[in-house]
């Protein structure tokens, strides 16, 4: 039988155990820890930048196309107070292509061109997002910016190139990402271009002092 | 007991906090982060499959960051820093396979995968937190929650 204080014990641990599992849960909802850092070509802007912003995003889905327009107006207005990073969600039950697209383009940004795919992807999005056959532009992008498409296509299939998206994925889902383009700007979650740029105006006198 | 604080007391407290937030803190930092990435540091082991290492994964976040509460609060003080003692040893043995048997371990995955020491420092590091371990069954038990209940 247990004595009185085994169950004041086993009560207080009990207590530990259920509030520090709802804090946890809590931390990750609201995004309080530590971040994972993206891949250097998929960053843009100086490190120490006050404002940070991750977008999760996904090359097939409208809406991030209309949200990359905002973001490199930002950052074109805001410059050094302003850092962007780029992580994946590809939805992949509404868009079959968009992890391939997201792999693409990390390869892309091995060999420097990140940016200049990712936006070749987003303009002619309503071109390859929805095909039944695995779209012939992805090499066709690549070849106009130059690309080694072998080179990229090895690298697509990589097990390091793979287990960096799903880690994507896995980081949004763990924090409640459920739609693109969602971005965290200084850990304030927005959804869409909108909230973005709502968000961003709480930051303006941050990002104005910045401006050189 | 004549009140008096004794050395040993205070070491025992010391070595508690010391263990309990060595397991609070890298069960935090992997229980805030996606278990996928810990579950690859595990994989990294070969010792489990994949699957099996997403599922540890899961599970053992959580129960660092219980085991090191627990610990560092003083509740059941022997029994969690005996466990604790357990669980660094399992550690020690993971460890010590993957050396003796050269696997390339670039992030032994103990406090998530921005923190990356070489096996054998973390094997070292580890031996410390099982003498502090020791330490805290023996001498925890003063200034703690199982202290404190028995006063009520």
């Amino acid at each position: 039988m247990i004595d009185r204080n085994n169950a004041r014990l086993l009560a207080l641990a009990g207590i530990m155990i259920f509030v520090s599992t709802i804090a946890v849960l809590l931390a990750r909802q609201f995004n309080i820890g530590p971040e994972r850092p993206s891949p250097d070509f998929r960053t843009f802007g100086p490190r120490t930048a006050p404002v940070q912003i991750y977008e999760y995003t996904d090359f097939a889905c409208p809406a991030c196309r209309h949200a990359a327009v905002k973001v490199d107006e930002m950052i074109k207005i805001f410059g050094p107070g302003l850092r962007v990073s780029f992580k994946h969600y590809p939805l992949l039950r509404i868009h079959p292509w968009s992890f391939h697209a997201a792999a693409y383009a990390d390869c892309a940004g091995e060999q420097g061109k990140f940016k200049e795919y990712g936006d070749l992807l987003f303009e002619n999005q309503e071109k390859w997002a929805q095909t039944k056959e695995k779209p012939k532009e992805f090499e066709d992008y690549a070849a106009r910016l130059k690309l080694d498409w072998p080179k990229m296509l090895a690298c697509s299939d990589s097990p390091e190139t793979i287990r960096r998206l799903k880690l994507d994925i896995a980081e949004a889902d763990m924090k409640g990402v459920n739609a693109t383009p969602t971005f965290f700007i200084n850990g304030k979650r927005a959804v869409g271009g909108g909230q973005l740029v709502d968000q961003a105006r709480k930051f303006e006198n941050i990002l104005r002092a910045a401006k050189p | 007991m004549n009140g008096k604080i004794q050395i040993k007391d205070l070491i025992g407290l010391l070595a508690r906090l010391a263990v309990g937030g060595l397991f609070i803190y890298s069960g935090l930092i992997k229980a805030l982060a996606p278990a996928e990435e810990f579950g690859y540091a595990i994989e990294s082991y070969k010792v489990l499959n994949a699957q099996l290492s997403l599922w540890a994964a899961y599970v053992a976040p959580w129960v660092e960051l219980y085991a090191g509460l627990l610990l560092a609060a003083g509740v059941f003080t022997r029994l969690s820093a005996v466990f604790s003692g357990a669980l660094l040893l399992f550690f020690e043995a993971l460890l010590g396979q993957a050396w003796l048997r050269g696997l390339s371990i670039t992030s032994c995955g103990c406090f998530g995968s921005g923190y990356g020491n070489s096996i054998t420092r973390e094997f070292t590091q580890n031996l410390v937190f099982l003498a502090l371990a020791w330490m805290a069954a023996r001498y925890g038990g003063h200034w703690s929650a199982d202290k404190a209940v028995e006063t009520l």
